[in-house]
């Protein structure tokens, strides 16, 4: 992505114009009646997304709004009707002793993640930059965890993760380590989903980053070359800083969707044992359909907060484009 | 770069490649190993009892899911294309109003949790009567993958040059044929890139199909995995093979497809 | 020239996913989901019958299962066509809800859900729909019973008991006669660890699945869902805590599925497995066999009962009743269907069919042990269960996973019960 925006107005007539007021006149009508034009033709493009984002995103959300605004029990689905209650829910999810430990969960593992998807995910992209044999189909292969549904990969990293019939187990006894309990300890549960969280991540961060890395210009590494800096310091004044705007990209569509993270958790330990790795979109889960009897309202709070969360850090990082672009 | 250093380098992108995929090495090996062997302690590293009943139990079984599958991918990846392609352009060179308010909703529609997505769908389809269809799970799983292709658009097509644009417009063409005939063509790298993930993201989902799909007789593999989860028993072999016999097509489809990622999400154009 | 090459490669990806997509698509003419159709039935009597849908757990049972046969032979005797829908039976509730516009004519709902399912108003009573379960056995009815309404029949019914590997005892010098209760069972468990297996596996998962391994132990205790802080509680979960911290039952049963538990035992390995009755014809292909499990202080454990209960949901067209409440009656009769799933008939006249044919998960034993179970919503509790049992597996699981003391735990079980249930 290029870190400078130009703005180009199409002229209505390449040809100069002389003359007097009339025809300048005429030619600034031109030129509006074309802009008006391109206007128009903008959002005839753009139409089609606008209306499927109403058709397809602003329903599902109103319905969750309206979930959460109200009580719902099971039988409302039937009747269709449920009482209002304002903010009781948000209050009662706020109040919640589980609601501390849902958040923390989640910044712990949102945080962590993220921190290791983008720089497992740069160093991959730095690494298979070079030209050297077999570097586009081993890099290619490199995506090939995403075409798993997220059930298998789970299950496998589960599988691996065993306490008792885990290879990864079996690893460490074979170096000479204790074995990690991994899915049943409250102590290494998080770590756990965190591991496979983070391996699912790498591929996004690796084909993101990468086209981030191919926008440089060549010229420059060219140039710090003849000033004979090292590699190191070619990364970090050259190469990191022109990847700004790509790594905050990355880093904020990172971030979104890792608060939604579920499937991963669920599988591997369902938010378990008891609490130790629940973060708030297990914990929404939880409520809706999880446990004892459906509560959807509270669930539907929930999730609103989460959606909330990532709202916030939008706008952030709204604000420091912004802020970069004037600068 | 010698070229003794670059198979250095390539010994050591093997390894870190390897280990990368290890847990796909174990999938396999869990696929080819006897039910009394699934739960050893400590378990076998390589499928020494091989057995083959996973994989012809999949043979049997799971073509129809994938060609559903595939069916649905490629209608997402076309969906996505058709709304977001022109979208992104627009955003990039035609500066509508509002643009700014566009791209933070695509922004934040990407934030909502996938359950509400599918619950919210449910309702919506169930009035339409598009339950149990292939045209429903494909809208539905275009919401995977629309906003960040405009993303990806958008990003791509601002680097774009405007003479050649421009060009075009002097000569009388309008904003449709400039975008057809002009944008379209020097965005191959981006347009691979975009449908890459929308078939990866589609391929890959079971929230939607299991909410959305659950009575349709055209399934999805994701669900057809769940012909291995019984009531009460999990048959995990078989469960380990679908996701091998799944995997393969798509990887050879991204084997193929990774030189125009390699170039991926701009300045393609200049590179051409 | 290269855009030339990519142009060809790409047309060349394009016809090779479409040839692909046709040829796969094509082998999907044979139905790639259970449906099923009466055999012989013409059109003429399909279009008269109609066509019935009937939700069931049973994804593994594909058409060609003796479960779909079952369900076929009702179809042609009641002439109409069933559609069978298959889904994962922990989404079940989240099935029925997200579908609450558009219900199925049968529902097949694990038993502990049907109070939850009932006090949401989904399902419809015996009065509303004419079911007659007058020939099912009491004991696996109470739970389909709600405050004197009925809203389902079970298809059949299952239950738990202690399997053990006859080699490994051997070889540890276990004598299965001793097994006689709580203490005698640790001493047999702990002989088989010294002697270089492994102990016991069950599943303590955090879902219903581990609430219903507990319950036997639980009950054999004597302990009460309605009081989980009791003493009598605390010594069952005493004895799950201990056998894990004492190495004698592995870690894995913090996240085994009944079924995943079955495939360790499966590996030979242990000694003793806590399994239930559906897993029969296994355990006589490897020469595993059973007994029921022992009480606290002697005596069989009430096991609590298992098994999926036919419903039938509310439908805006209430004359579809009868047929689905003969649907549900077919199944129920004879003991096609719960043979096919390995349970329990759920009339005595299945149940002794089953017994004299000798079939697996329903012989003379299991009879037995389905006869002196208990269903999980005895007692009166009703819609109480689920959220009883929440805490329930929750307070297990903090507690094997070293999180809290039992006592903490079950104090900790019994406050949230008590605050979700007031």
């Amino acid at each position: 992505m290029t870190t400078s925006v130009t703005r180009h107005q199409a002229p209505a007539d390449g040809r100069t114009r002389r003359g007097g007021a009339a025809q300048a006149a005429s030619s600034r009508g031109a030129r509006r009646r074309a802009a008006r034009r391109q206007q128009l033709a903008a959002w005839l493009f753009i139409a089609p997304v606008t209306i499927y984002l109403v058709m397809f995103y602003a329903y599902p959300l109103y319905r969750n709004l309206d979930l959460s605004f109200r009580n719902y029990t099971l039988r409302s689905f039937i009747t269709g009707s449920a009482d209002f209650v304002g903010l009781e829910n948000y209050r009662a999810v706020l109040s919640d002793p589980a609601f501390g430990t849902a958040l923390w969960n989640t910044v712990v593992f949102t945080g962590v993640s993220l921190l290791f998807q983008y720089a497992i995910g740069l160093a991959l992209a730095v690494f298979f930059f070079r030209k050297f044999p077999l570097a586009t189909t081993l890099r290619a292969l490199f995506l090939v965890p995403w075409l798993l549904p997220l059930l298998v990969s789970a299950s496998v990293w589960a599988w691996m993760l065993n306490s008792d019939s885990g290879v990864i187990n079996w690893f460490l006894k074979s170096i000479g380590l204790a074995p990690i309990y991994w899915l049943t300890s409250p102590n290494w549960s998080l770590t756990a989903v965190l591991i496979t969280n983070i391996w699912i991540g790498i591929p996004f961060n690796l084909v993101v980053l990468y086209s981030g890395l191919q926008a440089i210009p060549d010229e420059l590494y060219e140039a710090a070359a003849l000033d004979g800096a090292s590699k190191w310091a070619t990364f970090w004044r050259i190469t990191f800083p022109l990847l700004r705007p790509v790594s905050a990209i990355t880093l904020l569509l990172g971030l979104v969707y890792t608060l939604k993270v579920f499937d991963i958790i669920w599988v591997m330990t369902r938010g378990g044992p008891g609490d130790s790795s629940m973060t708030l979109a297990i914990w929404s889960y939880r409520l809706g359909f999880g446990g004892g009897s459906p509560h959807l309202s509270p669930a539907a709070a929930v999730g609103n907060v989460l959606i909330v969360i990532a709202f916030i850090f939008g706008l952030l990082y709204i604000r420091a484009q912004r802020k970069a672009m004037n600068s | 770069m010698t070229r003794q250093r670059r198979w250095y380098t390539t010994a050591i992108a093997l390894v870190i490649t390897g280990i990368m995929l290890f847990p796909l090495y174990w999938m396999v090996n869990v696929s080819l190993t006897p039910r009394n062997e699934l739960r050893k302690d400590p378990p076998n590293l390589f499928p020494i009892h091989a057995t083959f009943e996973g994989y012809s139990r999949v043979l049997h079984e799971q073509f129809p899911y994938l060609g559903t599958s595939l069916l649905v991918g490629l209608g997402t990846v076309a969906i996505t294309l058709i709304l977001a392609a022109p979208a992104g352009f627009a955003l990039a060179k035609l500066r509508p109003m509002g643009g700014s308010v566009l791209n933070f909703l695509l922004l934040v529609a990407q934030m909502i949790p996938g359950i509400i997505m599918a619950m919210g769908f449910y309702l919506i389809f169930n009035n339409w009567g598009m339950l149990n269809t292939i045209p429903g799970l494909i809208i539905a799983d275009t919401t995977l993958a629309v906003p960040f292709a405009v993303l990806i658009f958008t990003a791509f097509m601002i680097g774009l040059p405007n003479e050649l644009i421009q060009a075009a417009r002097i000569d009388g063409a309008g904003h449709w044929r400039t975008f057809r005939s002009v944008v379209l063509p020097m965005s191959r790298n981006s347009i691979v890139t975009v449908a890459l993930f929308a078939f990866l993201w589609s391929w890959s989902d079971f929230l939607f199909a299991s909410t959305l799909n659950r009575g349709g007789s055209l399934q999805p593999v994701t669900i057809g995995i769940y012909r291995y989860l019984g009531n009460n028993t999990q048959d995990w072999n078989a469960i380990m093979a679908t996701a091998v016999v799944a995997s393969v097509p798509a990887a050879i489809l991204l084997v193929i497809a990774q030189r125009y990622v390699a170039a991926g999400v701009t300045a393609g154009a200049v590179k051409e | 020239m290269i855009t030339k090459h990519h142009g060809a490669a790409r047309i060349g990806v394009a016809l090779t996913s479409l040839a692909l997509v046709g040829v796969l698509a094509g082998c999907s003419s044979k139905s790639a989901q259970p449906t099923t159709t009466a055999p012989g039935a013409t059109t003429a009597a399909q279009a008269a019958g109609g066509t019935y849908s009937l939700w069931d757990p049973y994804p593994d049972r594909d058409a060609k299962s003796t479960w779909a046969a079952a369900v076929n032979v009702c179809a042609t005797t009641l002439g109409i066509t069933i559609d069978r829908n298959s889904g994962n039976t922990g989404d079940t509730v989240k099935d029925l809800t997200t579908a609450a516009a558009n219900l199925p004519d049968v529902a097949m709902v694990d038993n502990p859900k049907v109070s939850t399912l009932a006090d949401a108003g989904l399902l419809t009573t015996a009065a509303e729909n004419g079911l007659d379960t007058s020939a099912i056995q009491a004991n696996i009815l109470s739970a389909g019973d709600m405050n004197g309404k009925v809203y389902g029949v079970p298809v059949g019914a299952n239950t738990l008991g202690l399997y053990y590997n006859p080699t490994v005892l051997t070889a540890a010098g276990v004598d299965i006669a001793s097994v006689k209760d709580y203490a005698s069972l640790t001493a047999a468990i702990q002989k088989v660890v010294d002697s270089g297996h492994k102990g016991i596996t069950f599943s303590a998962v955090g879902t219903e699945e581990g609430s219903f391994q507990f319950l036997p132990w639980f009950w054999g205790a004597k302990a009460d869902l309605t009081k989980l802080d009791s003493p009598e509680a605390l010594a069952a979960l005493t004895l799950w805590t201990d056998w894990v911290k004492k190495g004698l039952a592995p870690q894995s049963v913090l996240t085994n599925t009944q079924g995943t538990s079955w495939d360790e035992f499966l590996t030979g390995d242990f000694g003793f497995a806590e399994n239930g009755s559906w897993f029969q014809s296994t355990a006589d292909k490897n020469g595993y066999k059973v007994i029921q499990i022992p009480g606290i202080n002697g005596g069989a454990a009430p096991a609590p009962t298992g098994g999926e209960f036919m419903t039938i949901p509310i439908q805006k067209d209430t004359s579809r009743y009868a047929t689905s409440a003969k649907i549900i009656e077919c199944l129920a009769n004879g003991s096609a269907g719960a043979t096919a799933l390995g349970y329990v008939a759920p009339t005595k006249a299945g149940a002794d069919a089953q017994a004299t044919a000798n079939t697996p998960g329903a012989n003379a034993f299991w009879g037995k042990a389905v006869a002196d179970a208990k269903p999980r919503t005895a007692d009166n509790l009703g819609t109480k269960y689920s959220i009883i049992s929440e805490q329930l597996y929750t307070a297990v699981q903090v507690a094997l996973s070293g999180g809290s003391s039992p006592t903490d735990a079950l104090k900790a079980a019994q406050a949230a019960a008590t605050k979700n249930l007031g």
